[in-house]
């Protein structure tokens, strides 16, 4: 009898509840709220399923040794985490993502380029932030990250500069990402007179198929040119984007941008949940993060807005850009371009900008993983 | 023929390269510092004083040495050869490797068989026997226990050192990281933003003037090919560079429900064409389509 007591004894030291303490439980309730939202209210449900159920999975209280931890090597979850932390996953979800791009607004109207550029500010604002508050250059370049609005970019950046961080930049960047609709809208609104809102803008030239199949390797060349370590992420954004284009490997884009990039989503919103373990994602650093991230998806927005009006300064009366798009520069495809046309709508019934927003929101995604190059070339 | 030709070049081009990246990867390691006479430096695995220098691996990838070799005579530049297998021969990144020149081969792979004393040119050599990667003259100057190395590893000049640092950083002293210069040198991050926001701006303004071209070029060549079907057909000109492709998208939709329309057709033509296709498989081959279902038996329990 004493055998079986002390054999159940020696059992509970084993299970999650001998393990854990109320540091686990909130890191469950927060995976828990993720899945709602993603159920219920359709929040980046691609996203937000695998990391809300990642970070549950992640904070299971465990007895240190068993192997199954995502931070144990050699244990099934630290295999599948392998691709977060040696940075491969990001790049191969940048193929997807090529592959699926559309990029003739872009080319029919380059100078849609420049607002994809300003909202950088958003990146960098951050960075100086992140310094203020004490932060490492390389930890501040990683968090700053967060304002580029691109998750696979802020992986990528974070697995290089700050591994510790990179589950708290990682939840910061979707969950702010996710909340696109609910940040932008109130800024672009305060920054716009109402003449602004209306302008319509010229509808987009076609893009020749050829013109189309240059811009990969012309936009490649140039970029990696003057950014060579952002080679993982342009070399494969542009590489997807040529699948697409050229009009002969009609199944490589379509496994780049279907299955492949599926099951990237899959593992890398997973392990990024897994790794936000209790010990290490609560933490005071982690409420900074989120605060950062927020203050520096504002700066993009704005910097995004301002810089159109500035622009229309120089701009002759029939070209005119509708600062509504100035904010889907801050990437977060599609859902900030989608922001841009809602707003637009609710203005005039008839204006539609979505497909004038998309020109900076894929610059935007170009220009965050330029950013996401220089700060790891200065920093690493 | 033709194919068959691209294909042979292809493959030697393929073999060849495969070949230089071998030669290329092993091109990547350095003789990086040596020492002749040993009374009190490094000691080896034995417990021995002896002379000893050091291969330093200046790429960012893993080089295997195996088979490579080492040499004092020119006229026999195969006199050493690293094992091949030795897990140990394998140079991590950015690493050192060190030989004792004692003779004595026996002791382990990494222990050659020649002395330094007696080496006028120390040579390493690539695995094929013949070309030689790296040399060195050793200097017969050389003080007791004082090595003779390169300031820098890898790449540096070579000089009479002070100190000597076998299987470690010939600059003896960890270089500060990236971040740490960059927190002294901008502690508030505003440098940073001015810079890299500049150049951002930079690559996508060049992007912008390069697509401003190409666009332009599209549509001129557009334009020149519209202005001839006008020509031809005497209908009015068009401006291309005006046009949208909404219109486009209007003028398709059109000419898709106008073609709809004339399908649905009362007269047939009576005319069947068939066409050869290449495809080696068609249901119309397939044995699973000839085949008769397995017949069932049903008894009839009445």
């Amino acid at each position: 009898m004493e055998t079986i007591f002390n054999n159940l004894s020696e059992f509970w030291k084993f299970t999650g509840f001998a393990n854990g303490d109320w540091s686990y439980l909130v890191m469950i309730a927060i995976g828990l709220i993720f899945i709602y939202l993603a159920i219920k209210k359709d929040w980046e449900p691609m996203l937000l399923i695998p990391i809300g159920f990642g970070i549950v999975m992640g904070n299971i209280p465990l007895f240190p040794g068993l192997s199954v931890g995502v931070y144990e090597e050699g244990s099934v979850l630290n295999i599948l985490y392998y691709g977060v932390q040696k940075g491969f996953y990001p790049p191969l979800i940048f193929l997807g993502i090529g592959a699926m791009t559309d990029f003739s607004s872009l080319i029919s109207n380059p100078k849609l380029l420049l607002i994809g550029a300003a909202a950088q500010f958003g990146i960098f604002g951050a960075y100086v932030l992140a310094m203020h508050l004490g932060f490492t250059p390389a930890e501040a370049g990683a968090i700053g990250i967060i304002g580029g609005a691109d998750g696979p970019t802020a992986i990528f950046l974070s697995s290089k500069l700050a591994p510790d961080l990179m589950g708290a930049i990682a939840v910061s960047a979707y969950s702010y990402m996710a909340l696109v609709p609910v940040i932008q809208p109130p800024i672009m609104k305060l920054l716009t007179t109402k003449k602004e809102r209306l302008i319509r803008m010229k509808p987009p030239r076609p893009v020749s198929p050829t013109e189309k199949k240059l811009f990969p390797i012309i936009g490649f060349l140039l970029t990696a040119f003057i950014v060579p370590s952002g080679i993982p992420l342009l070399g494969m954004l542009f590489f997807g984007n040529l699948l697409k284009e050229s009009g002969v490997t009609r199944r490589l884009a379509e496994t780049a941008r279907g299955p492949l990039v599926d099951i990237v989503t899959i593992l890398i919103g997973l392990t990024v949940g897994c790794s936000t373990q209790a010990d290490k994602f609560l933490q005071p650093k982690s409420i900074f993060i989120f605060v950062i991230g927020a203050f520096s998806f504002v700066v993009a927005t704005f910097a995004g807005v301002l810089f159109v009006k500035f622009f229309n300064l120089f701009l002759k009366p029939g070209n005119k850009i509708n600062p509504l798009i100035g904010n889907a520069g801050v990437s977060a495809v599609p859902d900030a371009a989608r922001v841009s046309n809602n707003v637009g709508l609710s203005y005039d019934k008839t204006n539609y900008l979505l497909m004038h927003a998309m020109g900076p929101n894929v610059a935007g995604v170009i220009g965050s993983a330029v950013a996401a190059g220089i700060l790891l070339g200065f920093l690493s | 023929m033709n194919k068959l030709k691209l294909i042979w070049i292809l493959a030697s081009l393929t073999a060849l390269s495969v070949l230089s990246l071998n030669a290329q990867s092993q091109s990547d390691m350095r003789l990086n510092e040596l020492l002749v006479t040993n009374t009190s430096d490094f000691q080896d695995d034995f417990g021995q004083h002896s002379a000893w220098f050091e291969l330093f691996n200046v790429s960012y990838g893993t080089v295997n040495i195996g088979g490579c070799y080492l040499s004092n005579d020119r006229n026999n530049l195969t006199k050493y050869i690293i094992p091949k297998g030795d897990v140990l021969t394998q140079i991590p990144p950015r690493q050192h490797i060190l030989f004792w020149a004692d003779e004595q081969p026996f002791r382990g792979t990494f222990h050659v068989n020649f002395t330094l004393a007696d080496s006028d040119t120390l040579f390493f050599v690539a695995s094929d026997g013949r070309t030689i990667i790296d040399m060195i003259h050793v200097p017969k100057d050389l003080e007791e226990n004082k090595s003779f190395g390169r300031s820098t590893d890898g790449f540096g000049e070579w000089e009479y050192r002070q100190y000597t640092s076998p299987s470690t950083n010939n600059s003896g002293v960890d270089q500060e990281s990236k971040s740490s210069i960059m927190k002294r040198t901008d502690p508030h991050g505003l440098i940073m933003t001015l810079v890299a926001m500049i150049v951002v701006f930079s690559a996508l303004i060049i992007l912008f003037f390069l697509f401003k071209i190409t666009g332009n070029i599209a549509i001129r060549s557009l334009q020149k090919k519209s202005d001839e079907s006008s020509a031809e057909t005497g209908s009015t000109k068009t401006d291309v560079a005006e046009a949208s492709a909404e219109t486009y998208a209007a003028i398709g939709v059109a000419l898709h429900l106008f073609k709809e329309e004339n399908e649905a057709h009362d007269e047939e033509s009576f005319m069947l064409t068939l066409q050869h296709t290449d495809r080696t498989y068609s249901p119309w081959s397939s044995k699973i389509y000839t085949l008769r279902q397995t017949p069932t038996v049903k008894k009839n329990l009445r």
